[in-house]
Parts: C-alpha cells; sequence; structure tokens
C-alpha cells in the first residue's frame, strides 16, 4: 500500500526532537534511516500522525573518543559509515563483521545504528500486507488475539532479528539516552525486554543518541556467524556473536557470546564467561558453552527454516565462532556482499 | 558461414540504451491526462460463495469514478479454447485467498486503496481444497462444478512396449521426486494502462507476452469487435511465462476504463503478483526406469501429477509436456505417461521458463545418475550411450531435425574436467552431469487454425529507412535485436537503418506471443521471408540498370554489386530510389506456419510437444557440501548449449547463463510456502530468489548444429538450459556426500538430515565408505 498520510516533523537539535516526541506521546514514531520503519508503515503495522525524523540533528554521527576512553559512536552513523571507520574494523572486529551482514549494500547506505539496535521485532504472522493479516484475522500483536506461533498463549514471540545488538552486547557496549528527564547512560543488555510486542525500555519521549564502545573491549578478538539463506539481503535466521581476549599463552581473559534471531531479544549467552575465562582451548569447553546457547535460545515458526534446525545451528555456530577466536579454525571464508 | 556481416555478431541489444539510462518506459511509467489508478479488492478466504457484495460506500466517495464487480466481468475467459472457466472479477465464488472480488477506479492510488476498504462482501465459506491428492479424492466443494473430484485434466500415453523394455534391463528404480512450487519473480509487477477513447475504441498497454491473445480476451469480455481493441507492449521487465496468458488486471482495467470512460491504470503489488501467479506447479513425479547392462535405457514410465491451482490456464499443455518431452533427448523406445492437473484453493499456475518439462527432467537426471552408477558406469558415458540417431521420429511422435547433444556432453565434459574430477573429489566436493531439451516453438496453435503463427511486414521508402511492422513481443529476450539482424544482413545494410515496429496491434500484424521459445525460430522464418522478398524488389531495379540478372546481385556494406563484377556497385539509398521508381513505396511481407511434418502424432494429447526443432544441453555442476550444515557452495556450472547456430552469441550466453540462474534458484532455495491455502511468503524478502553471491560463475558454451529450418539454422536457446542445472546440482551433491535428496529445494535441512541418516546406517552396518572425519 502507499505510504499513509503523515506529518513529518524535522527537529534540529536533540532537545526540540524529545520535545516533540513527548508532544505526541504514543502518535509520534522516530524516523532514523527508515529501512525498518518505511516497510512496515506500508504494510500498516502502526498508524502513526507525526514522524520525527532525526536526520537533521547535528552531532548524531560519526565515531570519536569520549573521555573515559569509550569510543563513543553517534545513533544516526550510518552502517556503511560504520563499516568505513577504521577504529571499528581494526579494534573491535565483531561490530565490523555483524555490520557488514546487515541486509544488503543499499540499505547499509541508510539504515543507521541507532535504528538497528531498536528494530522492530519480526515474525512471518506480522510483517505482512494490511490485506494478508486481515485474511487471517490479525495475530496477538496486531489487531486480532490469537499467537499463531504458539496458539493459546498470551505471549508474543516474534523474534529480535538485528545484527548488531548481539555484535555490541559481545563488546558490553552502553547506550546514551536522551528524553524529557535528561540523560541517562545505560547497559545496552538492559534497553531489550525479550517480549515480541513490547520489545525496548525507551520510554516516551525518549531517543537512544550514542552508542558506547569499552575501551577494555578494543582489540577483542571477534567473530559474528550469521545463519541465513542468501549472502545478502536477508535477516538472521539465528546469529552468534562472539568476543574473546586471549592471552599470549592462549588462555581466555574474558569471553562474551551473545545470540540473536531466536528470542524476541537478542541474549547474552553467560556461562560463557563462567565456563571459559582462565581456561586453555578446550573442544570440550567449548562445547558446553555451544550447549548454554541452545538453553538460552527458543526458536519457534515466527521465522523460515525449521525451529529444530535454527536450533541445531546456533549450537554448531557458536561452536565454529568460539573455535575461530580460540582456536583459530575458520570454517568458511566471509560471503558478504 | 563466415560469409555473414551482422549474423553471428554480438551487437548491443536493441532495448539495452533505454535500460541502463532508465529511460526505457514500461507500462507502469506511462501517464496520461485524466488517468484514474485502480485498486483490486482480494478474498481473504481460500473457497467461499460469495453471497452478496455492497459497494454502496465506495461508490459514494467522490474520488471514485467506477466500480466493477464480478458483473462486469461475467464472459468467462482462458487461455486454451478448452478452458474457459475464469472470471477476472470472481462472478459467483472465490477459488483463493487473493482472488479478485471487486475494482475501483479513483483519482488516487492513496483514494483507490480507501475504497477497496468501504466494499462490504459477505462470503458462505465453503471446505478449501489445497493438498492436490486430497484434491482430487473430494467428493463435495468441487472447485468447478465441471470438473468432478477437482481434476481438470488426465492423460496417458504409452509407447512401445513397457513389458518388455522392463524385462530387459539388469537394473531397474522407481523414486518419487516432489517438486516445490515457484513463481516467474520477473522484475517487473504486472501493469495494465487502458484508455478509453472518445470515439469508443479501448488501447490497452499492457506488460503482456502476448498481445494477440490480450487482443481477443479484451474484445470478448468487453463483448467489443476486435477491430475496436488496440493491444501495445511497452517493453516489458521479464515475463518468463508469467505474462504469457490473460492476467486478470489485464481484463479489470479496460473494464474500469469504461465504465469510467477516463483512462485507468492498475499495477500489482509484487504480493499481488504472487496471486495472479500462473508458475510452476508443485509436481509429483514418480519415475521408473530401466537401464541394460550396457547402459542403454530400456524403459520409462512416469506418473506426474501437478497441482494446478484454482484454474486450468495453460495446465493442460503443462502436464502434456512433461510427457511428451521425456521422448526427444535420449533415445527412448519403450514410454508411458499418466500425467493428471489436478485443481486446488490457490492461485492458478501456468508456463514458466522450461514449460512442464523442468521437474520431471529433475526426476529423470536424477534417477538416470543412480541407474548409472548401479551399472558402474560414468554418468556422462551413460547419456552417450543413449543418443537419438538425428534426424529421426521420436517414439512418441516428435521429429528431430538437428541434434548438437554428443558434442554438448562432450564440450561440457572437457571444460569442467570432469573425467578427472568425477568420482575422484574428496569427501565434501563433487562433480555432476545432467542433461535437457526444449522445444524452438509450438508447432501447434493454441487456438486451433491454418493461419501463420506469425507474419513480419516491411516498408522502404524515399529516406531509405527500412521499417520492420512485427508482432512479435521483445520481453527482454532480445527478439527485436535478432529480427533487426536479419533484416541487416539479407538486405546489406546497417542495423541502425532499420526501425522496429513491435508488438501494436493496430500497426503490426499477428504473432502469437512469447512463449515456448518460438519467436526467433518463428519471427525469425518470417522476417528472413520479407527481407528477401524486400531485396528481390530492389535486385530488379538493379538490374535493370547494370543488364544484368538479379540473380547476380549481392547486397552488403550499404551496397548492391554484381557478384562477379564488384566495380559495378550503387550504394543502397540510391537502389532504393531506383526501386521506388519502379514499384512506389517498397512494401514486402514475411510469414512463418511450422511444416506439416513437424506438427506430431494423432493421438489425444499429441498437439503438444512437437516443434519444428529442439535445443540441446548438457552441464555440468560442481559443488561443495558442509557437512555439518548441509549448505552447499556451488563452484562452478558449465552449461553447453545447442542453440543451432548463434545469430547474437553474447545473446546466447545472457539467455543459456539467465536459464541456468533461474535453475539453480528453482533447486536451491526458492519455494512458495502454503500454509492452508495462504502463501507465507508473497515478497521478495522472504521468497529467496538468489543474489549474485549464491551464483557461481556459470560458462556457456554455445553448439551449433545448424537446424536445416531455423532461420540461418538458428533454434531456441532461452529456456533448454534451465532443466539441467537442477539435476547437475542434485547430482554433484550425491557425489560429494553420497545422499540423494529427491524433493526441492535441496534444502540445507534436508542435506543434514540425509548425511546423518546415512551415516546412522553405515554404523549401523558397521562398516563406513566415504562418509568422511566430521563429526
Amino acid at each position: 500500500m502507499s505510504l499513509p498520510a503523515l506529518h513529518v516533523v524535522r527537529p534540529k537539535t536533540v532537545d526540540e526532537a524529545v520535545r516533540v516526541l513527548a508532544q505526541h506521546g504514543p502518535q509520534a514514531m522516530i524516523l532514523a534511516g527508515g529501512t525498518d520503519l518505511l516497510p512496515n508503515l506500508q504494510m500498516r503495522l502502526y498508524a502513526p500522525q507525526v514522524l520525527v525524523a532525526l536526520k537533521e540533528i547535528s552531532g548524531l554521527r560519526g565515531a570519536r573518543a569520549a573521555k573515559d576512553g569509550a569510543l563513543r559512536i553517534g545513533a544516526l552513523t550510518t552502517l556503511s559509515e560504520l563499516l568505513a571507520e577504521p577504529v571499528v574494523r581494526q579494534k573491535y572486529a565483531v561490530l565490523a563483521k555483524a555490520a557488514a551482514t546487515v541486509a544488503g549494500p543499499l540499505q547499509r547506505n541508510m539504515a543507521t545504528l541507532g535504528g538497528n539496535l531498536c528494530l522492530e521485532t519480526r515474525c512471518r504472522w506480522y510483517n505482512q500486507s494490511h490485506f494478508w493479516r486481515q485474511s487471517l484475522g490479525g495475530c496477538l500483536k496486531k489487531d486480532g488475539t490469537v499467537c499463531h506461533v504458539a496458539p493459546g498463549g498470551k505471549r508474543c514471540w516474534a523474534v529480535w532479528s538485528g545484527d548488531t545488538a548481539p555484535a555490541l552486547l559481545a563488546l558490553d557496549a552502553e547506550i546514551e539516552i536522551a528524553g524529557p528527564a535528561g540523560e541517562r547512560r545505560i547497559p545496552l543488555e538492559s534497553l531489550y525486554r525479550n517480549d515480541g510486542m513490547n520489545r525496548i525500555a525507551l520510554q516516551a519521549g525518549e531517543i537512544l543518541t550514542a552508542v558506547l564502545l569499552p575501551a577494555a573491549k578494543a582489540g577483542w578478538r571477534g567473530v559474528y556467524n550469521k545463519l541465513r539463506l542468501r549472502n545478502s539481503i536477508d535477516y538472521p535466521l539465528a546469529g552468534v556473536a562472539v568476543a574473546m581476549d586471549v592471552d599470549g599463552g592462549g588462555v581466555c581473559r574474558d569471553v562474551r557470546v551473545a545470540i540473536s534471531a531466536v528470542n524476541p531479544a537478542p541474549l547474552l549467552v553467560h556461562q560463557a564467561g563462567e565456563t571459559l575465562i582462565g581456561k586453555k582451548y578446550s573442544r570440550e569447553l567449548i562445547e558446553r558453552v555451544a550447549h548454554a546457547a541452545i538453553q538460552r535460545g527458543k526458536p519457534l515458526t515466527t521465522s523460515g527454516s525449521t525451529p529444530v534446525y535454527r536450533r541445531e545451528m546456533l549450537e554448531l555456530y557458536t561452536r565454529r565462532g568460539l573455535e575461530e577466536v580460540w582456536g583459530g579454525r575458520t570454517h568458511s571464508a566471509d560471503r558478504n556482499d | 558461414m563466415s560469409t555473414h556481416s551482422i549474423i553471428g555478431k554480438s551487437i548491443p541489444l536493441t532495448d539495452t540504451p533505454g535500460k541502463v539510462t532508465g529511460l526505457g518506459i514500461y507500462a507502469n511509467d506511462i501517464a496520461v491526462p485524466g488517468m484514474l489508478f485502480g485498486k483490486i479488492l482480494h478474498s481473504p478466504h481460500a473457497h467461499a460463495r460469495i453471497v452478496r457484495i455492497d459497494t454502496s460506500k465506495a461508490e459514494a466517495m467522490p474520488e471514485v469514478k467506477a466500480v466493477a464487480t464480478g458483473r462486469d466481468t461475467a464472459r468467462p475467459y482462458g487461455v486454451l479454447p478448452i478452458g474457459h472457466d475464469e472470471n477476472a472479477l470472481a462472478f459467483d465464488r472465490a477459488r483463493y485467498i487473493g482472488d479478485n472480488i471487486a475494482a475501483v477506479a479513483a483519482t488516487s492510488e492513496e483514494a483507490a486503496e480507501r475504497a477497496i476498504e468501504l466494499i462490504e462482501v459477505e462470503y458462505e465459506v465453503l471446505t478449501a481444497w489445497t493438498d492436490p491428492l486430497v484434491s482430487m479424492n473430494a467428493e463435495k466443494d468441487w472447485i468447478h462444478e465441471n470438473r468432478p473430484h477437482n481434476i481438470e485434466k488426465e492423460y496417458k500415453h504409452e509407447f512401445g512396449n513397457l513389458e518388455e523394455g522392463f524385462a530387459q534391463a539388469a537394473f531397474v528404480r522407481e523414486e518419487r521426486y516432489v517438486a516445490a512450487e515457484i513463481n516467474h519473480a520477473a522484475m517487473e509487477p504486472h501493469s495494465t494502462l487502458a484508455v478509453w477513447e472518445p470515439d469508443g475504441r479501448i488501447t490497452v498497454h499492457s506488460s503482456t507476452q502476448v498481445p494477440h491473445y490480450l487482443h481477443r480476451t479484451i474484445a470478448d469480455v468487453l463483448e467489443l469487435p476486435m477491430s475496436q481493441v488496440r493491444v501495445i507492449k511497452p517493453m516489458v521487465g521479464g515475463g518468463f511465462g508469467g505474462k504469457s496468458e490473460v492476467i486478470p488486471l489485464e481484463v479489470i482495467t479496460p473494464v474500469l476504463a469504461k465504465k469510467a470512460r477516463r483512462p485507468v491504470k492498475i499495477t500489482y503489488t509484487r504480493e499481488e503478483v504472487f496471486y495472479a501467479h500462473r508458475g510452476r506447479p508443485i509436481t509429483i513425479v514418480d519415475l521408473k526406469m530401466g537401464l541394460t547392462r550396457e547402459g542403454k535405457i530400456s524403459a520409462v514410465a512416469a506418473r506426474v501429477i501437478q497441482d494446478g491451482g484454482a484454474f486450468g490456464g495453460y495446465g493442460p499443455v503443462t502436464v502434456l509436456y512433461s510427457g511428451a518431452l521425456l521422448g526427444a533427448l535420449y533415445d527412448v523406445r519403450n514410454l508411458r505417461f499418466e500425467g493428471r492437473r489436478v485443481l486446488t484453493n490457490k492461485p492458478a499456475c501456468g508456463a514458466m521458463r522450461g514449460h512442464g518439462t523442468v521437474n520431471v527432467r529433475f526426476a529423470f537426471e536424477s534417477l538416470l545418475d543412480m541407474l548409472a552408477r548401479d551399472a558402474q558406469l560414468d554418468p556422462a558415458e551413460v547419456r552417450r550411450r543413449n543418443l537419438l540417431q538425428a534426424p529421426c521420429i521420436t517414439v512418441n511422435g516428435l521429429r528431430v531435425t538437428s541434434y548438437g547433444l554428443p558434442e554438448c556432453i562432450e564440450k561440457a565434459v572437457e571444460r569442467s574436467g570432469w573425467r578427472e574430477k568425477n568420482g575422484k573429489l574428496p569427501y565434501g566436493r563433487g562433480i555432476g552431469i545432467a542433461c535437457s531439451h526444449y522445444v524452438s516453438g509450438a508447432a501447434n496453435p493454441i487456438i486451433r487454425s491454418n493461419m501463420p503463427h506469425t507474419t513480419v511486414n516491411m516498408k522502404i521508402d524515399r529516406d531509405a529507412a527500412v521499417t520492420v511492422f512485427t508482432g512479435a513481443s521483445d520481453i527482454g529476450q532480445g527478439s527485436d535485436t535478432i529480427q533487426v539482424q536479419i533484416t541487416a544482413e539479407v538486405l546489406g545494410v546497417r542495423p541502425e537503418r532499420i526501425k522496429l515496429v513491435a508488438a501494436d496491434t493496430e500497426l503490426t500484424p499477428v504473432d502469437l506471443g512469447s512463449y515456448s521459445s518460438r519467436v526467433t525460430f518463428m519471427a525469425g522464418n518470417a522476417c528472413l521471408e520479407a527481407a528477401k522478398n524486400m531485396r528481390e524488389q530492389i535486385f530488379a531495379a538493379v538490374a535493370k540498370k547494370f543488364g544484368c540478372a538479379p540473380e547476380a546481385l549481392e547486397a552488403r556494406h550499404e551496397e548492391i554489386f554484381v557478384k562477379n563484377d564488384p566495380a559495378q556497385r550503387m550504394p543502397f539509398d540510391e537502389a532504393v530510389v531506383r526501386a521506388i521508381d519502379f514499384h512506389g513505396t517498397l512494401v514486402a511481407r514475411g510469414s512463418y506456419a511450422p511444416p506439416e511434418e513437424a506438427r506430431g502424432g494423432k493421438f489425444k494429447g499429441a498437439g503438444v510437444g512437437p516443434s519444428p526443432s529442439y535445443s540441446y544441453g548438457a552441464q555440468t555442476a560442481e559443488v561443495s557440501v558442509d557437512p555439518e550444515t548441509g549448505e552447499v557452495t556451488i563452484h562452478r556450472v558449465v552449461a553447453a548449449h545447442d542453440c543451432g547456430k548463434a545469430l547474437n552469441p553474447v545473446s546466447v550466453d545472457g539467455q543459456v547463463i539467465g536459464s541456468v540462474y533461474m535453475g539453480l534458484g528453482q533447486a536451491m532455495q526458492e519455494q512458495m510456502e502454503w500454509n492452508e491455502g495462504r502463501l507465507m511468503n508473497p515478497s521478495f524478502l522472504d521468497y529467496k530468489i538468489p543474489t549474485t553471491l549464491e551464483t557461481p560463475p556459470i560458462e556457456s558454451i554455445i553448439v551449433e548444429s545448424e537446424d536445416p529450418e531455423g532461420p540461418f539454422g538458428a533454434k531456441e536457446a532461452g529456456e533448454g538450459s534451465l532443466a539441467a542445472a537442477i539435476p547437475a546440482v542434485a547430482n554433484a551433491i550425491y557425489d560429494a556426500v553420497g545422499v540423494r535428496i529427491t524433493t526441492l529445494p535441496l534444502s540445507r535441512e534436508k542435506i543434514l538430515a540425509a548425511i546423518r541418516e546415512k551415516r546412522k546406517r553405515e554404523q549401523a552396518a558397521g562398516g563406513s565408505k566415504k562418509t568422511g572425519g566430521a563429526a
């Protein structure tokens, strides 16, 4: 369908954007790159009256060092710009690898890092046209009462399908949020609510303005494995981000593993640290973390392929990711566009 | 044949500038003053009686200028004369989710969308038949009342002696193969602009492969004489069969235009393209084949069930092709075919590149590969041992005039390194081979008649420009360019001198359309005849001036000269002026109808399959398989294709590469996913046509068998190479990891499960051969 009639506001400052958002309340939505929002609007997944376009706000783009040595990346930085940042490529490998797998080059030229962290959750019963959903009587998340993934349930399982979020969780990133009550800085992990219906913990009028990569994580080894049918365009069917700090003797000093596209939120696999820190490479320990990943991940019929296969690949990709960063084994060359 | 100056040259296609600059005009690019925008209301039910439609609220909107329902499209139509079972807007019954119920024309797209929402429809829901195997046993709620048990059509053909054939076999195998449903995924969605002329005529611009059939259908449904209807095909962004029959919007748009007395345009959304569909059906093939110890195919028995969706469409032809073309690739003397087309409550299937032959070829080439291994023969060698001896007539009555298959196999084997690789690659890597073929146009027209299948007119006036009027529809495959090349070659002029006017029913003679790979062969022959006729007229005038016989002349490089005395020469422009002095404005005509001998046997269903000639192809695919994920990486495809004569080699390469690409998409990942009649993936995000990253290098090898009846020896190039791509990959997967996948797509899930199953079996048997070291 054509885009609905909308009023677009183009604030010049963050304060002004916060004010406009607060003024319109639930009638307003934030427009960054638009690669997620605009198709969803064409499908009539929401009916806002006002779009607050952030594009003209200066200072929300690019990466620079913060006072505490963290790398501060503006939320409006496009994924293409992010990938062009030498410091990201050299010091935060897992983020660069994950960002390179998002959609295709055209989308990455538009899509922003902040937008990618605030993606709408996805489900094949939800991301459909107005006609398609209507013909089915809607779903729990939109215009209906039944979840077609887990009929009888009252919870929405629409899946988190971002690629940069798991990478940033693996880097223990923080985010800056501007809102009516001023600025706050929180761990990225606490942004996600693991609820398909209500995915992120942004309050009314709040805007995600920046991402902070801690200095302590610079130089960690990292890898992102993404299950998808095509090596471009596709959302993940499962994603595993692995970041590890390894000392000269091959001992794991620290490690973080995060998974995506198998739950309504990107989630850390906390057992990775407990299991691997202080240890030397061990196939058996890796297997234990891979097993923990599938305890954490709950793939359902929200997405293509099958839950069984996605679960298996989640385990395998966790194992392969750890083997690559720890054991130096690469399984296949990256085939991104 | 090096005497040609333009034939055989890779000149750029005539539509290239429009494509690369974005200036090419497709149907949706056309806008006219006063134009309205149409939208269609679709059925939310797979099968339901329409009890009541109330359009009053939509009609009350000031922006709405016309509303149409089934009452306005009450005359049924269908591409086959035997199957007029379709109404552009459902008359009394909705037969699939997405069926067309009502339509509006409004002053803006947005208003039309709002108006659609205001139409109230009351349905009485009926049993929805969505599984073909269940549908064909239905006892009630038949999708069409005159099609009992939802069976559209059944055929049974038997040639030779099956019993004897199987008795001669040393190895017999029988397997069931199932192919998922796929869509053409043409880049351009369907679009139609209908202009109601003040004098009561109607002009329709439409993205069609078949202007002539559209012309007939619009006249019929709107109850207008054909002389009052004009159909124009602008640039078309791909068809692949999806625009080869009349699509509902092509009738709905003119109906709205007639009601509104204003121009109306409808362009489908991608989702609507999936509802209009007409793609390759779910196909269940039970195939049995016998092979002698020497590797000769001794008998073939195939039972084919196709899930046709809600309307007949091309269905009977599709199912017949799946049987007929079992016969013309190899020398098969004993052949049985049982085909059944079943109706279901899903969008209608239809013709798609390789029409009817592709899924059966996947089955055939897979099973032949297994039998070759049973006989401990090289799969390439088995194919060599079953060649036809052309020219010949096959057991099912197909006349083969030229046969480049032996050379195709040889070249594919050579280029791919087959001998060094077959069976010798390490675990996880493999190579496979398969062959395929296709018709160069159907020898029998859909609407039975003895009229030419195509006619080309030509005109030259004082400016010495050559205008070619052809009904043939270039849909991106390059047929316009081919006709320019043929004309330029015969008249000995530069292609720039030629202006082609194509596919406009008011200006151009009838051509049956761009389907069954008929255009280069048929329109090419018509064009050749017209150009020769034109040349005769020019030569007559020049011969008079030089005092020689017309036969002594030659036309080349923009000049006419005496062959034996080249000093006697005249520029083309001057020759034209002399000829006009003599004849008036020069006009010429050529036409083509396939010869009687090419039209096949006399049995029921014999009309489908016969062609004036057949293309041939052999392909190898080299793959690796990750045994832990089932993921397949295709490293390289070598595709040798016998196109008779490459009139434009780069265009042939493009067609072969495109065919292989489409075949690989179907092989690996494309499928329409159904849930109770609901299409789960009606978008290019979820329907997985391959990107360039999954597409391997595809090496096209052109084989030229010089067909005796093709224009300059040419035959088809656009479809024949598709079918081999799928079994070549399936056979390569077997070579890599020892598993046979018998259902399409060859997905990772299936391959991984099969690898595990095999390992389990081997462990149970206590030994393992080629299983590799992975856990």
